[in-house]
């Protein structure tokens, strides 16, 4: 009886050795920090971003998590930072990042941020005569064009606004011939809104468009009567606005109140979101803005609905940052990254050196190419205001 | 320049006199505290745009009609005229001008940063009075919203001027501003008379930033921050204390602006203004209507 008791317990205690390894097994985990705008006018970015992150977390874990390069699962968490769309906080928030166990970053929001972020980085990897940041940095939302080959160390999963904006004057020159003059509208003080006004224009007269003039005004401006007029006087068929949702909806306002009715309107990429519909749909309705994310697809459904229940929305941002999550489990996997306190610096190297060697990804449009310079060429389409919502209109692909 | 450069210039200016009334109706505010506390209250705009935004919250859900959404915009910037008193004022040594000042610097980014963490940030549809009526005067148009907030903002003016000077609570005020401390040894209490200045600029300033919403068709807190400085630059180009000053500075900031923005473009056109203030700063230090009243 006395031995029947020993084996007992001691096959008791080997089943609980057992059961605590598997519990540790499955209890590791893999924080992944994002950061961008929390507080300030673009909160919403850094929101719609985090509550993306851990839409795609949720979904990642649902299929077991993702495979540490010991073999074990872990699960993924996110944790998101609040960089207050400056790059000075943004600077100080990575610096924050890295110094823990984290080998990868999501973010920023915004490009002042980014451009100033990215040249604290190593520029280029394994310079050892270079003693800027080792740390490996994916932008979800930043968009200016071109800013991730200041850095070998930093990558983005944002759409090409000159590809888009190339293939939708293209589109719309095939589409109606008839019109031949365009009038611009540009956000002056914002980095973003003036670098696309530029592709804008540039694109347009590589179309046969004749630009009829522009009209300029601030992100916080209050009155456009001035430049509104302007663009009646040019009375141009097309109105294209590089702006943020507050001033695009003044701009259309002000149109309708001046009677200003242009043949097509096209808006800024970053507009074809809720803020616009919320601010004016009636004045919006018809306007034209590519965008590298619609819910048109199963996996983008999924993605919006997910996103919503985190309290974002999905747009071609924060479904940036939903594709970000699966990117980085699936290099997680294909590198080996082992998530410990003392292979860090080792899984960054890993984690810089697996993203800087994709060639593609999956979207949630499609699949997602990567360009050498660390930049991705994203699928897009069209989408018009129609009815108080966004609606394609047209995708170039098909 | 040809006609239709003079008719657009002419329009311009035009729109923005009409429109300087929501700075006339913020430069009224700052001039109230200013002349009873001598004190600035620099989070007064940022108040003004949070009392409108406080009515479209209150009224949520509810399809109430624009006016009915103005006079909840006027209550809550009552209240949270009283609320700023007590916050940035009653307990901190009024003595010490520094104190206050950076008191209301921190309720201006206090009240954006509430704006912002209640909606995200994003800019929401504000309610507007006649906003399709447009009147026709030969080549010029004149807007009807505009015109509404104008007529309103003089509106404002006389009531206030009715309340200053032909009602008792209008006396104890003047004589708070002019010789607090004979006033209070003639019984007037100066906390009283100071939370009922902040409540009543307060009403005035839930007003300037409903009009503000109604004038622009949105709220944004990106509002807040250029309202105060344009609130600051009316009062101190009307002068400091000067309720007739505050609505002429108010116009004249209005309608310069697009003056200068028809002109010079929108890079150039806040030096200019700039440019005013300084003018003002140095050959006319105490505004268009320098206060003549004399003080402890």
């Amino acid at each position: 009886m006395r031995n029947l008791t020993v084996a007992f317990a001691a096959l008791l205690a080997g089943m609980t050795l057992s059961v605590s390894e598997d519990a540790f097994a499955q209890e590791r985990t893999v924080k992944i920090t994002g950061f961008g705008a929390k507080s300030g006018v673009v909160r919403v970015f850094g929101i719609n971003s985090e509550a993306a992150m851990k839409a795609g977390a949720e979904e990642i874990n649902k299929t077991g998590g993702v495979t540490l390069g010991d073999g074990t699962k872990a699960k993924l968490t996110v944790e998101f930072l609040d960089d207050r769309c400056n790059a000075e906080e943004g600077i100080s928030v990575v610096r924050r990042i890295a110094s823990t166990d984290a080998f990868v970053a999501v973010g920023p929001t915004c490009s002042n941020v980014a451009e100033s972020l990215f040249g604290i980085l190593q520029k280029k990897a394994g310079d050892a005569t270079d003693s800027g940041l080792q740390f490996p940095i994916i932008a979800d939302v930043a968009a200016k064009g071109g800013l991730a080959k200041i850095s070998e160390w930093s990558f983005r999963n944002v759409p090409s606004e000159f590809e888009m904006y190339k293939s939708l004057f293209a589109w719309v020159k095939s589409q109606h011939p008839n019109l031949k003059t365009i009038y611009g509208g540009v956000e002056k003080d914002f980095a973003h809104s003036n670098a696309t006004f530029g592709v804008m224009k540039s694109q347009a007269e590589t179309n046969g468009f004749q630009i009829a003039g522009s009209a300029e005004w601030l992100l916080n401006d209050t009155t456009f009567s001035t430049q509104v007029r302007e663009m009646k006087r040019a009375n141009a068929d097309i109105v294209a606005i590089s702006a943020h949702p507050f001033t695009t909806c003044g701009v259309l306002k002000e149109m309708e109140r001046q009677g200003v009715k242009p043949k097509l309107l096209i808006g800024l990429t970053s507009s074809s979101s809720i803020e616009t519909l919320q601010g004016c749909a009636k004045q919006a309705e018809g306007i034209i803005i590519p965008t590298s994310f619609a819910p048109v697809t199963p996996e983008a459904k999924k993605a919006a609905e997910s996103v919503a229940k985190f309290g974002g929305s999905a747009d071609l941002h924060s479904a940036a940052a939903y594709e970000i999550m699966f990117i980085l489990k699936d290099v997680i996997q294909q590198q080996k990254i082992m998530a410990k306190p003392d292979t860090v610096q080792a899984d960054r190297v890993k984690m810089r050196q697996g993203l800087a060697g994709l060639k593609e990804t999956m979207g949630l449009l499609g699949k997602v190419g990567r360009t050498a310079d660390r930049e991705a060429i994203k699928p897009f389409l069209y989408v018009h205001a129609k009815g108080g919502s966004w609606q394609v209109l047209h995708k170039p692909s098909s | 320049m040809d006609l239709l450069d003079l008719i657009d210039a002419v329009q311009s200016v035009a729109d923005g006199v009409l429109f300087g009334a929501t700075y006339a109706l913020l430069g009224i505010g700052f001039t109230l505290i200013f002349g009873v506390m001598h004190k600035l209250n620099l989070s007064y705009a940022a108040a003004s745009i949070g009392a409108a935004y406080a009515s479209l919250l209150i009224l949520a859900g509810i399809e109430a009609p624009a006016i009915f959404v103005f006079l909840m915009a006027a209550v809550a910037g009552g209240v949270i005229g009283g609320l700023v008193y007590l916050i940035a004022f009653k307990f901190i040594p009024l003595a010490n001008p520094l104190a206050t000042l950076m008191s209301t610097v921190g309720l201006l980014l206090l009240i954006d940063e509430i704006i912002v963490h209640s909606t995200a940030g994003v800019p929401l549809n504000y309610p507007a009075l006649f906003s399709d009526v447009i009147i026709p005067m030969g080549p010029f148009n004149l807007r009807g919203d505009l015109i509404f907030v104008f007529a309103l903002g003089c509106v404002c003016m006389v009531v206030l001027l009715l309340l200053l000077y032909r009602t008792k609570l209008g006396l104890a005020t003047r004589a708070v501003s002019q010789q607090p401390i004979a006033s209070e040894l003639c019984g007037i209490s100066i906390t009283h008379v100071n939370v009922l200045t902040f409540v009543l600029t307060g009403v005035v300033g839930g007003i300037a930033g409903a009009m503000t919403g109604a004038a622009i068709g949105m709220l944004s807190p990106l509002l807040s921050l250029p309202l105060t400085v344009k609130g600051l630059i009316v009062t101190v180009i009307g002068g400091l204390g000067s309720i007739p000053g505050a609505i002429i500075a108010g116009l004249v900031v209005g309608g310069l602006e697009n003056f200068f923005q028809f002109f010079r473009g929108v890079s150039e056109r806040d030096l200019y203004i700039m440019l005013l203030l300084f003018a003002f700063l140095i050959f006319r230090p105490g505004g268009i209507f320098p206060t003549t009243a004399g003080r402890d």
